[in-house]
């Protein structure tokens, strides 16, 4: 079975002429299906470009990246969002919940783009929403929920599809910290349930919580290590 | 995602920004409003005077003679045996200057005969039309139109009393109640034999007005007409005829196709307004999906494909401006009702043009929503998302 993502020897550049900027600089990396990898690195290091490729929301300037065996560079624009909606789960810092859209609602949404029928996919939606202890929020706009709630509601979304990975970028990263240990908790549950997770932090603490820790540095992987920290 | 679904987030989304959907709106309903209303109007006064002509002449057909020696006396009592004519009526006229105390005018002296009043059954204002005796007598007993009575500065109180035409004293009979037909500016009625004394040269009439038995016989009898008449003034091969035969249906054609250029021309300028509303709709749009960049990208990011982003954005676009129609059609039926009682005309909802103004409305979402929706489905996922 293929790998969930495969990248060799990637690059991804912005900008033209003299002013280029080398995001990503010839990457190889490779995750498993059920592991657990966090993404560290300073600022301006290349995390979200490569989170960017693994979410199949762009496509590299060099190199090869294969999302659930698919090469992206492969792909027209309707397969690369059939990709996102149907491999690939997102959970974002600032939730990005859908705006004037009750938690119910977001959640069903993905369900809804891939065809599903409405009144199934706020069945599913409300079952997902109960897993995560939300479902006393449902007819609840975004305004009305806490940052940790809203996170919650996110996170059903990002799983009423079931993907096979879930694409985290700095996910506590507007949380306090007990909100935050709680999405962690949660996230190492769910890997323990079989799904890939794949996080982005600045956080060490929170990156010791992975399985395996990748540090970027001006667009190159500087350190890959397995087990725990 | 189908197309209810768009449906229903474009409602949710014009409910939840109200006043900006409502001024968003506000052009395509006052386009609708005036083009149901202008439109109403064009019809509504025209079919009014079609009612009038229906009314009177349905039966009647005219003969008119080219030049003013084309049609005789004779011509008439020969059109009298045809079959299927009730009544046939002769007319004169000739110019003359008419004095009254206050004033004085050129003015058109028609002779009519004794049927005339049958036929045309002319609406009296004050006194009465030429009556039998003054036929009999060929006395010098005058009608005067209503803005001949205003010319010569008369009113009622002229009744019974004289004006002179030409070198002639008159006695006014009567005032016509005409204020709004057609061509009786300074118009004088007196009896036929009366005016061939005085204002015009026996045997030549100007007119022939013929009464058919039915409407159907119209066109037969205008065919029969035509034929007796041409071979009468020996009218054969390439020669034109010297006379004109009209009925109510050429005027009534002529009155209809006076009604659809005005409709026309008053839904024009309407379309216009609606236009741009239009604009107004697609200005708005475009805001909108400037501010709501973000939550584009974060539907793309979940599986929304291009086409649903599209689907959702024109949707919302129909939904502005057919709602906009909507209520347009409400108020312009208001307006059109109310107008109809100002005027009064029959006041009737024209299904044809409610489902014209919707369908247009509709079109210009259609037309002006598609270049917001085609922004906002082509903005790249990733810079949508980053953006702020
Ligand atoms: N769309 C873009 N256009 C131009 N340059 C870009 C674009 N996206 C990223 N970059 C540049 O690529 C480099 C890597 O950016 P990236 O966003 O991947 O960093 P990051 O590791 O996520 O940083 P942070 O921790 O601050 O989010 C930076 O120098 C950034 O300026
Ligand atoms: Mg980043």
């Amino acid at each position: 079975m293929a790998a969930v993502v495969e990248m060799s020897k990637v690059s991804k550049t912005f900008g033209d002429g003299t002013s280029i900027i080398r995001a990503l600089d010839g990457v190889d990396l490779k995750i498993e299906k059920g592991e657990f990898v966090a993404i560290v690195g300073p600022s301006g290091s290349g995390k979200s470009t490569m989170m960017n490729l693994i979410g199949c929301l762009d496509r590299p300037s060099n190199g090869v990246v294969k999302i659930a065996g698919e090469d992206l560079s492969m792909l027209n624009d309707k397969k690369l969002t059939e990709l996102r909606n149907y491999a690939i789960g997102f959970i974002f810092q600032s939730f990005f919940l859908l705006p004037k859209t009750t938690a119910l609602e977001n959640v069903a949404t993905p369900l809804l783009y891939r065809g599903v029928h409405s009144k199934e996919a706020k069945k599913k939606a409300l079952s997902m929403l109960k897993k995560l202890g939300m479902s006393d929020r449902a007819t609840h706009g975004p305004t009305e929920l806490s940052g940790g709630q809203q996170q919650r509601v996110a996170i059903a979304r990002a799983l009423v599809t079931e993907p096979s990975l879930i694409l985290a970028d700095e996910p506590t990263g507007a949380l306090d910290s007990a909100t935050g240990k709680q999405v962690m908790d949660l996230l190492t549950e769910l890997n323990q349930e079989g799904i890939t997770i794949v996080l982005i932090t600045h956080d060490l603490d929170v990156a010791k919580r992975a399985k395996r820790r990748i540090s970027l540095k001006d667009g190159k992987i500087i350190s890959d290590t397995k087990g725990a920290a | 995602m189908n197309l209810r679904i768009a449906a229903r987030l474009a409602i949710a989304r014009i409910i939840a920004t109200k006043t900006r959907s409502g001024l968003t709106m506000l052009g395509i309903i006052i386009g609708v409003m005036s083009l149901i209303a202008l439109v109403s109007v064009a019809q509504g006064a025209t079919s009014g005077i079609q009612d009038q002509f229906k009314g009177l002449g349905a039966r009647n057909l005219t003969i008119s003679g080219n030049t003013t020696e084309s049609l005789t006396i004779e011509d008439a009592s020969e059109i009298a045996k045809l079959p299927g004519i009730d009544v046939v009526s002769e007319q004169v006229s000739g110019n003359a200057t008419a004095s009254s105390e206050n004033a004085s005018t050129r003015i058109r002296v028609i002779g009519v005969d004794v049927d005339y009043e049958t036929i045309v059954e002319p609406d009296i204002f004050a006194g009465t039309f030429l009556a039998n005796t003054d036929f009999a007598q060929d006395s010098r007993t005058i009608v005067l139109s209503s803005a001949l009575a205003t010319s010569l500065k008369v009113d009622a109180s002229i009744i019974n009393e004289t004006i002179s035409v030409g070198s002639t004293e008159f006695t006014v009979i009567g005032i016509l109640d005409d204020a709004n037909g057609f061509g009786n500016q300074g118009t004088a009625y007196v009896p036929l034999q009366t005016a061939f004394r005085y204002f015009a040269v026996p045997p030549y009439l100007n007119t022939i007005t013929v009464q058919t038995t039915s409407e159907e016989l119209v066109p037969l009898v205008t065919t029969n007409l035509s034929r007796l008449l041409s071979s009468r003034h020996n009218i054969t091969g390439d020669r034109d005829a010297d006379f004109t035969i009209t009925d109510a249906s050429q005027l009534l054609d002529a009155i209809g196709t006076v009604q659809q250029f005005l409709s026309l021309l008053l839904g024009g300028i309407a379309s216009i307004s609606l236009v741009v509303g239009g604009i107004g709709i697609m200005n708005i749009m475009l805001v909108s999906v400037r501010e709501r960049t973000r939550e584009i990208g974060i539907r793309r990011a979940i599986g929304a494909q291009q086409s649903q982003i599209l689907t959702q954005f024109l949707i919302e676009a129909i939904v502005l401006s057919l709602l906009g129609g909507i209520i347009g059609v409400i108020i312009g039926e208001i307006v059109a009702y109310f107008l109809a009682t100002l005027g009064q005309w029959n006041f009737a909802l024209s299904p044809t043009m409610i489902l014209a103004s919707l369908g247009f409305s509709m079109l210009v979402g259609v037309l002006f929503g598609v270049w917001p929706a085609r922004t906002a489905a082509r903005l790249k996922p990733v810079e949508a998302l980053r953006f702020e």
